[in-house]
């Protein structure tokens, strides 16, 4: 009796086994989370897409890179948009839960933008005081040659992508806990647009009726403000990839999504929408 | 009625009018000032509240709960063969202290007791970030060991590491090189090394230091002897384009014993050497592992582990007792060697389940083969000089190998089934009843021996033959 349970476990087991051989699920209905800064960029891609692809359904959302690798990791996304690479630890938890390393797209550049309120008299900063403003080591706007006026910071949740990457890239520490976390570029955008005293980070396609700060990688260089041509000549200093995370290889609809995006069509889109080209 | 009195209430009016708009302005500014100090104070109190919430998002919370039903097709387990049980419940409790420290503590919940799993700091180098130091109770750096319980695709780890990992955690500090700029990570570690071993004195009770005072091998928080184990372990990330990726690493385990005996066995039974108290009984092993992981068919992995060499436990010394004629036999140490090793196959079905099985084998004694074990006379062993201690070939030094294959079910990020099936098999020896595996039964009889009347009891598992000990498992694992 033993032995008939053990055989017919073991050919249930195999023949499951084998049936997974045979065929991979093609998504026939796409959906893609993450990056708050990408947002309107996928949006963009999505209804442009569909407009010419009746068949495809791709649904766009955001929520934070760090949102967007969870829900791939647990299944609850097809594609992830992530400002910032992913960690180890996430691609562990990839690797243990689906047997893959996952895939990167690189999709779109961006440069960090550092926004500041009109009003304000400061009009360029160094990378490193930059870094003593979001640590609170600068407090005050006359440190920097501005007025007399406390600053006031406005910075983004710790599941968000640009806040890890200014974090690690520019703030190098832990952010000042006086800085005001908010759910989205818009935002803080909009936060430093009513604060005079007000600076904050976030994507350079979210900086309309802004000051955007220019940015100088020492005391020495001259300041610059992201555009296509200081990104790609390397002189803005804070500037990123933005990526598209997939669990698997892509075949069928994802892949010919992915080939549009990367297309000439789909880069063109990225300029429209104020982002900057992969190539 | 006149223009002049006409004109008199027409002004009076007018005059309350003004008078009741200036007053109106006067109310409007108050309440303005009241609701902008209001909102002011709400501004304050929102920044306080934030500067709190900003503490507690330090703190993470996580755990898992497993609970299972099983049923064993094994002699020994006969009447009660299936039973509900929670293998674990475990809470962790993760705090951020500041960037690159880090305290972690997992209690384990058992109907029985709660003990204490993990209780660690990180202190992560916040320059390099390439390095980290780690002190306290912690997973011993190992493939299987350090990969979780909550995660694993067979539901128990493999019967080698289980072995000369017991518990899987030690006390000690690891330092840790993972750099930036390569796929590369070296894990060096040393601990007191008596972790979760039984060392046991003549009387029954356990010792842990050289001091020679016993105590209760609960007591784990301190060491046994001076020495410290080294444990090492490397492990390399090699890209394979799209195919996916190969990890390959190795570790070896360098530690030692106190001998507290005057002689040591070896695992043939017939080597005895002279030992002092003190000498060190060395405990060396190590291993070469991989991973493959292939995007291929929606996403497979090979794993493999194969770790050999030698373990150790101490005996005690005789103990002498004036008022005796002979003293209590004293127990060697012994060093067996040993070799062990493991193969997982792992593939998807589609987003929401996956098949798992893997091919486990342990040989705790690699110096006795079973299939020469073909009369009682070979059945060799060692005895005291009073012959009142005898250590014989047992069948616990036979090899073992399970076969498990298991489904998983994926209901969302929190919740998973599991249906294993483990098919166990032991090393068979060459003739029938020259090693049996005697019990007593959970209704009080006992198979093997004789009975109080001096009569031959039957001979229990006879390991000439395939002893059953499968097991299937129905596991229900919930997670947050």
């Amino acid at each position: 009796m033993k032995s008939l349970n053990i055989k017919k476990f073991a050919v249930i087991a195999i023949l499951l086994g084998l049936v997974g051989f045979a065929f991979t699920p093609a998504a026939d209905r796409i959906t893609v989370k993450g990056s708050d800064t990408m947002v309107i960029l996928a949006q963009k891609w999505a209804e442009v897409y569909m407009k010419s692809n009746p068949n495809a359904a791709i649904q766009v959302t955001g929520g934070g890179s760090g949102v967007g690798i969870s829900a791939l990791i647990n299944g609850a996304t097809d594609i992830a948009n992530a400002s910032r690479k992913m960690k180890p630890s996430e691609k562990d938890k990839l690797k243990s839960r689906y047997n893959t390393l996952g895939v990167e797209v690189a999709c779109a550049k961006d440069g960090i933008t550092i926004y500041l309120n009109p009003a304000n008299k400061v009009k360029e900063l160094t990378i490193k005081q930059l870094s003593e403003i979001f640590k609170g080591n600068i407090k005050n706007w006359k440190e920097v040659g501005g007025s007399d006026a406390e600053i006031k910071l406005y910075g983004r949740e710790n599941s968000s992508g640009t806040y890890v990457f200014f974090q690690e890239n520019v703030v190098k520490g832990d952010y000042a806990p006086s800085c005001q976390t908010l759910p989205g570029t818009a935002a803080v955008v909009n936060a430093v647009t009513k604060d005079p005293a007000g600076i904050g980070y976030g994507g350079a396609a979210y900086a309309t009726g802004i000051e955007i700060c220019k940015v100088k990688k020492d005391d020495k260089s001259a300041g610059s403000i992201p555009t296509a041509e200081t990104i790609k000549t390397g002189e803005y200093p804070i500037t990123r990839y933005l990526y598209m995370y997939l669990r698997n290889k892509p075949t069928g609809a994802m892949k010919s999504y992915i080939d549009w995006i990367l297309s000439t069509e789909g880069q063109k889109l990225v300029v429209e929408m104020g982002y900057f080209p992969v190539k | 009625m006149n223009m002049k009195k006409l004109s008199l209430i027409a002004l009076m009016f007018v005059s309350a009018l003004f008078f009741k708009a200036n007053a109106q302005e006067a109310t409007v500014n108050e309440k303005l000032t009241e609701v902008n100090d209001k909102v002011s104070g709400l501004t304050e109190r929102l920044a306080t509240d934030e500067a709190d919430l900003q503490k507690l998002t330090k703190i993470k919370v996580s755990g898992y709960i497993q609970a299972q039903w099983q049923k064993t097709y094994s002699l020994a387990s006969d009447p009660m063969n299936n039973y509900f049980s929670i293998r674990r419940a475990r809470v962790k409790f993760t705090y951020e202290a500041a960037d690159g420290v880090k305290f972690v503590l997992q209690p384990d919940f058992s109907p029985q007791a709660i003990t204490l799993k993990d209780a660690y700091v990180v202190l992560n180098d916040r320059w390099t970030k390439a390095f980290s130091l780690t002190a306290g109770k912690f997973n011993r750096p190992n493939y299987e060991v350090e990969y979780s319980s909550s995660q694993r695709e067979v539901i128990e780890r493999s019967s080698v590491i289980r072995a000369i990992y017991p518990g899987e955690r030690a006390i000690g500090a690891k330092l840790e090189f993972n750099p930036q700029s390569l796929p590369l990570h070296v894990q060096l570690a040393l601990f007191n090394g008596a972790d979760a071993l039984q060392i046991k004195k003549a009387d029954g009770t356990y010792l842990y230091d050289a001091k020679s005072t016993f105590v209760s091998s609960a007591d784990e928080n301190k060491d046994y002897d001076n020495g410290k184990d080294l444990m090492v372990r490397a492990t390399y990330n090699i890209k394979l384009g799209n195919f996916g990726g190969l990890d390959l690493g190795a570790h070896g385990y360098f530690g030692s014993l106190k001998s507290m005996s005057t002689s040591t066995l070896t695992s043939d039974y017939k080597t005895v050497n002279n030992a002092n108290i003190g000498d060190v009984i060395k405990r060396n092993w190590a291993g070469g592992e991989f991973q493959l992981f292939a995007d291929i068919l929606g996403g497979l992995s090979v794993k493999g582990e194969y770790i050999a060499g030698k373990n150790a436990s101490v005996g005690y010394k005789p103990v002498f007792n004036a008022d005796k004629t002979l003293a209590t036999a004293g127990l060697p140490n012994y060093q067996n060697n040993f070799a062990g090793y493991y193969l997982y196959f792992i593939k998807n079905l589609g987003k929401k389940n996956q098949f798992a099985f893997r091919y486990d084998y342990y040989d705790p004694n690699t110096d006795i083969k079973a299939k020469d074990l073909t009369s009682a006379a070979s059945v060799v062993g060692y005895a005291s000089a009073d012959k009142s201690y005898v250590k014989k070939i047992t069948t616990g030094d036979l090899a073992t190998t399970t076969f498990g294959l298991a489904l998983h079910h994926y209901f969302d990020d929190n919740l998973r089934i599991t249906l294993e099936y483990d098919i166990v098999q032991n090393e068979k020896v060459g003739a029938a009843n020259v090693l049996t595996g005697n019990y007593t039964k959970l209704d009080g009889t006992s198979t093997g021996g004789k009975d109080a009347s001096g009569n031959a009891l039957p001979a229990g598992l006879d390991y000439s033959k395939n002893v059953n000990n499968n097991l299937l498992t129905l596991r229900i694992q919930a997670k947050f």
